[in-house]
């Protein structure tokens, strides 16, 4: 499974529920990394793809759905689906941002493939990785 | 008897005009807008800036009680509420607008409230604000290992300059923390600027000095954020933002501040824990400082011991090292 997430300083992700920050041209950024892949998401995560022509999928666990291969998740730690993950997106806001949901999963067993940095509508920098196992 | 009976009443009718009156703001768009405060029901000065015909700003608000939150263990923020902000529904505008209370006697901040807008943010760099001197502003130099940059205050917008671009305005500065200010309130701005700028929604956005009794640096703020055009989904929050840095204490009542009994100086820090060096020594808070360190002068005769050996013995005995002079 692929999974993207888009973290903060301090691996934060949402706070009270909600997503920490958004920004147009990442979604745009993935949306071209994914291609024609359909992406699993929550219901609070669709709407951000609403004028995208993305292919996306709301469920209420999108990583808990059997056969999924893209995933992209906001408001909880996907560290309990370690073992079905096998690729990562990681989006980096380089900025700081309140949290009370951290990302935790071990990432020893993967290895960077890609970093680079681009800029973003509201962020200066964003830095976009990609881990494999 | 009569006349006294008179002169009582007439002063009683004045005390209830000037009363009533000090509990209506004026708006400068017509007509005249109640206002009351946080903790004391204090009247906090005009209204400025709120679009016609709008409900009255959120500046009527729970008190918080200051024993209610609890104690400061290490995260920089604290929610109140369930973290459900204690807006009124007719307070929500999608007009903006920012208020600033006016300082009160003892030359503090009250609260300060903005409908965040991207007509609000500013489109200039920061201009300096050193101009202003905040309530409390008692700021001293300590080690980097403690505090980075060295200075334990900043002066430290409400209402962020990245959200409504205020520069040097007075009823927007408080004396804060570099923690309280980098740690604790900035991740909470960057959240709504954020919001804004990609939604171009509006952000009901308050924050309140919390002080304890006449203390003129805040103990926290509370911040509270509602996005408005989606009912919150965007942003919602309610937290309470403590003004505290590891490592050092503060009295609250006048800003001053010390290294706390428990920091440990670095190994490598200063002149080395075992080398021979002088020291003058305060006996009465257990400070070490260099001989030429401006503080020894203020030490009392019969506190002030001169000192020559390692600092590592005195570390032993409970001393600490001066921030300003760092020994």
């Amino acid at each position: 499974m692929k999974l993207i997430v888009c973290l903060d300083d301090k691996n934060g992700m949402a706070f009270n529920r909600r997503r920490q920050s958004r920004d147009r041209v990442l979604i745009e950024d993935l949306c071209r990394t994914v291609g024609e892949e359909p992406i699993y998401l929550s219901p609070y995560s669709a709407s951000l793809f609403a004028s995208t022509g993305a292919k996306t999928v709301a469920v209420v666990d999108p990583l808990g759905v059997s056969g999924v291969h893209c995933c992209f998740v906001e408001t909880f730690d996907p560290a309990p689906y370690g073992e079905l993950i096998d690729e990562i997106i990681l989006y980096r806001w380089n900025r700081h941002y309140p949290a009370d949901v951290t990302f935790t999963l071990d990432m020893s067993g993967y290895r960077l493939i890609s970093a680079d940095e681009f800029v973003g509508s509201s962020h200066e920098k964003i830095t976009k990785e990609v881990w494999k196992k | 008897m009569k006349m006294k009976r008179t002169l009582a009443l007439l002063c009683l009718l004045l005390a209830l005009v000037m009363s009533l009156s000090s509990c209506f703001g004026e708006n400068p768009y017509g007509g005249t807008t109640e206002i009351t405060t946080t903790e004391q029901n204090k009247p906090i000065g005009p209204i400025t800036g709120i679009p016609e015909g709008n409900e009255i700003p959120a500046l009527t608000k729970p008190t918080l009680n200051l024993s209610s939150i609890p104690t400061y263990t290490g995260s920089p923020y604290t929610p109140i509420n369930q973290n459900l902000p204690q807006f009124n529904e007719n307070q929500y505008t999608t007009q903006s607008y920012e208020y600033y209370s006016a300082l009160d006697s003892l030359g503090r901040c009250g609260i300060a409230v903005a409908c965040v807008g991207i007509d609000l943010m500013p489109t200039e760099p920061r201009d300096s604000i050193s101009s202003v001197t905040p309530s409390g502003w008692n700021n001293k130099e300590y080690s980097t290992d403690l505090v980075e940059n060295g200075w334990i205050y900043k002066r430290c917008h409400l209402i962020g300059f990245q959200l409504t671009g205020e520069n040097a305005n007075k009823n927007n500065l408080i004396t804060g923390t570099r923690s309280f200010n980098v740690d604790g309130m900035l991740p909470f701005e960057n959240m709504i600027a954020d919001y804004v700028k990609e939604t171009e929604n509006h952000v009901l956005f308050r924050v309140t000095p919390i002080y304890n009794g006449n203390d003129l640096v805040a103990s926290g703020v509370q911040m509270e954020a509602y996005s408005i055009e989606d009912a919150g989904e965007g942003v919602s929050f309610n937290v309470y933002v403590y003004n505290v840095q590891d490592g050092i204490e503060i009295n609250y009542a006048n800003g001053d501040n010390w290294l706390s009994g428990s920091y440990v100086p670095p190994v490598d820090g200063g002149n080395g824990g075992n080398e021979q060096g002088d020291y003058v020594l305060n006996t009465s808070n257990k400070k070490i400082h260099r001989p030429t360190c401006y503080a020894v002068e203020d030490i009392a005769a019969h506190n002030k011991q001169t000192y020559t050996g390692t600092l590592d013995a005195l570390y032993s005995q409970g001393y600490t090292g001066c921030g300003h002079c760092d020994p």
